[in-house]
């Protein structure tokens, strides 16, 4: 049958017996039947099947369903429960229960991520320096002393106040001593057998002007005594900054950072501290010992005779013995000195501020310039994504295929019902 | 009940308002749709099932979906329109569980095509011969011969193009004449057979 041959398709017969046409249409295919024997036949056929189906009977709805739907009714009518199970929450829902089980599970893991690094920062960012601080501060409560300050006499006694602490300096009556042979540089005032700890930070900090920031910077270096080893000041667009390597008192070190921090809104701060009462303990031994070595030759310069060669060499040893003392001596100042004047390494940023009348480039330039500048992200996140996927990517593939052949064959079978 | 109520029952016929005296706290407008459409849901879940337990239950859960999720009903769309597609959703799913069920259990899954509860030899034939159907025109014919919906309709439930519904049904009914032609044909050769 083609549409040539007969001016109505097939889907209009059947839908004229169905009732789907227009009064119109109806007509319009009514008259065709009536001329056309191969589309009466259709018709007919039609007819048959449907008729055909209509003996395909079914038992009645049984009657429990009556009574159970009753039940179901007359306590959806009681308390309406089953109307809200519909609009709200349900708790038979295994909907609401994948939900809450899976935000637990997330929560769960974000609380481990979140105590995780709260630990790891309280460890290694506040923990610890405030237990160097306990060990460098004089009045420091933790430690569970009462120390002389840098300006008290350099040598006295240092009381416990909790007998039972049992920290480094828990020895009752430790004596805060000179470090060193005598005839040394000046010693850090540390307690005997107590720690010796190089203390540094270091500190970036934003200012609104960078003028008035290192004028208070400098305030604060002359207030602690401290001085600056090194000071870079960079005024390259878009804003100007400053590096400075500041030397502070180890003792005014958490002062003067609590000021530094006050000149501008910190955006990043780290302290450390480094023991060095073992390599300062070795220095000395070493130190010692040169000196005997240097005495025991001077006195055998002063009372042996021999000969000229014998006096030459002992001379010479004692020029190499002199060598090494002042060697060792310039290592155990420099380390003393570390650990006397911590380091503070700072950084100012100044916040860029766009000016008015400025001088500004031609807008060819401007838009030449972001071309480039947006050609270049372009060219580094796609670089990016390749990095990214050369790394994770076959770690992706690995569970891709360890997980997802085996769901969607699951799914395969899931969605065929 | 109160006085309200009454004379809502009394003035309400179609479904569609008996549905939104349910919604306004009407019990009895939701019995009268259950008694007027439990048995085309039970014979919609019969002729599709092979078990008539399963039948039953089905619809039981299909009327309870319904009374959960009135609250979504739509006055726009025919009731029946709603409540067949709710009975092919919870049809789907029995299906779904089943297969995924049989997965794990090792059984076969239920037939998804109507098996034969009677021995009545014409069901028998209509029930093999439905079955061999392609199952996406099997749907249409079904909810078109028994259930009785428009072809706008059938769309609305399959969520199909009115035109795929007309060429399916249009298929379906021809492959069933076909089929339903051949075992009479040959039942006829086998009477001759036996007369000679």
């Amino acid at each position: 049958m083609t549409t040539l041959s007969h001016p109505v398709a097939p889907e209009d017969v059947m839908a004229l017996i169905d009732g789907e046409l227009t009064a119109g249409e109806a007509a319009a295919v009514s008259h065709h039947i009536e001329n056309c024997a191969e589309c009466s036949a259709l018709r007919d056929r039609m007819r048959s099947t449907s008729q055909s189906l209509s003996d395909w009977a079914v038992p009645p709805a049984p009657e429990t369903l009556d009574a159970t739907f009753q039940t179901q009714l007359a306590a959806a009518a009681r308390n309406s429960k089953l109307l809200r199970m519909g609009s709200g929450f349900n708790l038979r829902n295994w909907r609401i229960w994948a939900v809450a089980g899976g935000s637990a599970v997330c929560g769960a893991l974000a609380l481990v991520v979140f105590t995780t690094s709260i630990s790891y920062y309280g460890e290694h960012a506040a923990a610890k320096p405030q237990q160097l601080m306990a060990y460098m501060e004089p009045d420091s409560a933790s430690a569970g002393f009462a120390m002389a300050s840098r300006a008290a006499p350099k040598t006295r006694t240092v009381e416990p106040v909790a007998p039972n602490d049992k920290q480094w300096f828990s020895q009752a009556g430790a004596k805060v001593g000179i470090i060193g042979g005598a005839g040394g540089a000046p010693q850090p005032q540390t307690p005997a057998g107590a720690p010796m700890i190089a203390r540094t930070a270091s500190l970036t900090i934003l200012v609104k002007d960078l003028d008035s920031a290192r004028s208070g910077m400098d305030a604060i270096l002359a207030r602690h005594h401290g001085y600056s080893a090194e000071l870079t000041i960079s005024d390259e667009a878009p804003s100007r900054g400053l590096q400075g390597s500041l030397r502070i008192p180890a003792s005014d070190m958490d002062a003067a950072v609590a000021e530094l921090r006050a000149i501008g809104r910190v955006q990043r701060e780290k302290q450390a501290g480094e023991e060095v009462t073992e390599q300062h303990t070795d220095l000395v031994a070493r130190l010692a010992n040169a000196r005997e070595t240097e005495a025991r030759l001077r006195d055998i310069l002063a009372n042996r005779t021999g000969k000229i060669q014998d006096v030459l060499d002992v001379e010479e040893q004692i020029s190499n013995t002199r060598g090494e003392i002042e060697q060792l001596e310039a290592e155990q100042e420099n380390l003393e000195h570390r650990v006397e004047f911590a380091s503070v390494d700072v950084e100012l940023i100044e916040q860029y501020e766009a000016k008015l009348g400025g001088p500004s480039t031609s807008i060819s330039n401007q838009m030449r310039n972001s071309f480039i500048a947006g050609l270049r992200h372009a060219g580094s996140s796609l670089f990016g994504v390749v990095l990214f996927f050369e790394e994770y990517g076959p770690v992706l593939l690995l569970w891709l295929i360890l997980l997802g052949v085996p769901g969607m064959l699951i799914w395969r079978r899931y969605r065929r019902g | 009940m109160s006085n309200a109520e009454d004379r809502d029952n009394k003035r309400v016929e179609t479904d569609e308002q008996l549905m939104a005296a349910f919604t306004r706290g009407s019990a009895d407008a939701f019995s009268g749709l259950f008694q007027r459409y439990k048995a085309p849901v039970f014979g919609y879940f019969c002729r599709r099932l092979e078990d008539r337990s399963q039948a039953e239950e089905l619809t039981q859960d299909t009327f309870l979906a319904v009374l959960r999720a009135a609250h979504r009903y739509e006055p726009t769309a025919l009731f029946r329109t709603w409540l067949y597609a709710v009975a092919l959703n919870i049809l789907r799913s029995h299906r779904r569980k089943a297969i995924f069920r049989a997965m794990f259990s090792g059984k076969t899954a239920e037939h998804d095509e109507p098996l034969a509860v009677s021995f009545v030899e014409t069901e028998l034939i209509l029930r093999e011969a439905v079955g061999k159907l392609d199952p996406a025109e099997r749907e249409v014919l079904l909810l078109r011969e028994f259930e009785e919906l428009s072809y706008a309709e059938i769309a609305l439930v399959l969520h199909l193009p009115i035109n795929t519904v007309r060429s399916r049904l249009f298929r379906a009914r021809t492959a069933l004449h076909d089929l339903l032609a051949a075992p009479k044909s040959a039942g006829r050769q086998l009477v001759r057979a036996e007369e000679h």
